[in-house]
């Protein structure tokens, strides 16, 4: 698996450092900034190459057109959106994955046919949406060629999947429940799975169940004259 | 026509001058206030303070009703996303971006953008000067 990582700010230095553990993986991280690109260097090693991701001539040079995933994570929309391009027409990478910068670029994005959108604004709502409570369900990842998202979800103490057998349930069709994550760790569900109160799923859900799930894992408001 | 200009150097303030004196309604923009200096005081056009990668910007530069959008900004990365959204998002009939390297104008004028590269079209100019210098009997141009 070769994979390019265009920017070497933290973003990129940080997924390139858990890309690299990985056996069998091959990570190039460009750089535009040549003190950046050096930095980098003196503590990752030749797998930091100064350069250009968005020029076609460089990244022929860094074997672009045997890549399997191209990430393009600087902090310049425009430079990450043509090197999503780039990527996928001229080099035919197979899968392409984009950082947006600027949260109002997105729909752009998303016309373009990149696989992953990646927003940093978007994470940070993401992060400060998992510490309320009330937010019982957080996307994590678009996949917007399907027109699925990755979410997590917590089952709050009332709600109407608590205690029930994932068989029982009528989720909207579509969702696929992949993990559930509870006291003694991850399990991959079957029909007899029973979820709890705070318990953590994560699945693949179509965008417009979105709303639906999320009334079945969060409790019911309490009507009338609650105390 | 109403035209939008991103991008106000030379390119830019010329082509501005020439459309507006045309009797087009130019608007252009630029994030470098500095930048309209290049434009004679007898531009009727409008000068507007910003960048054309920012939606807002391009709103109040009237993006939803312009006929033509031209990129002839320094970063060919910015001309491009920003023309990418003039037609893809609103819809604007005639895009025309400026793409220095010859590549990547090859590439998104395959991918529907109307590109030219000044880059391609100097390398054509000095290598005819080179091989072909009886083709240019103007001297310069």
């Amino acid at each position: 698996m070769y994979i390019i990582v265009s920017g070497g700010g933290n973003v990129g230095y940080g997924i390139a450092l858990e890309l690299q553990r990985l056996p069998d993986y091959e990570v190039t991280i460009v750089e535009l900034s040549a003190s950046r690109a050096n930095a980098l260097r003196d503590e990752l090693g030749e797998m930091v190459l100064h350069g250009d991701g968005s020029e076609i001539a460089f990244l022929e040079g860094v074997g672009a057109s045997r890549a399997d995933l191209v990430i393009a994570l600087t902090a310049d929309d425009g430079a990450n959106l043509v090197t999503a391009q780039v990527a996928r027409h001229w080099f035919k990478v197979p899968r392409v994955i984009a950082r947006v910068n600027d949260p109002r670029n997105e729909p752009l994005f998303r016309k373009l046919g990149v696989d992953s959108i990646v927003s940093a604004s978007g994470a940070v709502m993401a992060q400060i949406e998992a510490t309320l409570p009330e937010h019982t369900l957080i996307p994590l990842m678009a996949l917007e060629s399907a027109g699925l998202q990755i979410v997590t979800m917590r089952v709050q103490e009332g709600a109407e999947v608590a205690g029930q057998n994932l068989r029982d349930l009528q989720f909207p069709s579509g969702v696929l429940i992949t993990i559930v994550i509870g006291p003694e760790g991850a399990e991959a569900p079957s029909g007899d799975t029973v979820l709890r109160p705070g318990h953590e799923i994560i699945a693949v859900v179509p965008r417009d169940a979105e709303d639906t799930l999320r009334a079945m894992v969060t409790a019911p408001l309490p009507t009338g004259d609650a105390p | 026509m109403r035209v939008i200009i991103m991008g106000c150097g030379r390119v830019g303030a010329g082509l501005a001058q020439r459309l507006q004196r045309e009797g087009h309604d130019v608007t252009v923009l630029d994030p470098d206030a500095f930048a309209f200096r290049r434009l004679l005081s007898e531009f009727a056009g409008r000068r507007l303070q910003g960048s054309g990668t920012d939606d807002r910007m391009l709103v109040e530069a009237g993006i939803e009703r312009a006929d033509v959008f031209i990129a002839v900004a320094s970063g060919d990365n910015r001309n491009i996303l920003a023309s990418q959204k003039a037609k893809e998002i609103y819809g604007v009939k005639r895009v025309v971006t400026r793409v220095k390297d010859p590549l990547r104008a090859e590439l998104f004028a395959r991918l529907g953008l109307q590109t030219f590269s000044p880059t391609k079209v100097g390398i054509g100019l000095a290598h005819d000067a080179v091989l072909r210098p009886a083709a240019n009997t103007e001297g310069t141009r």
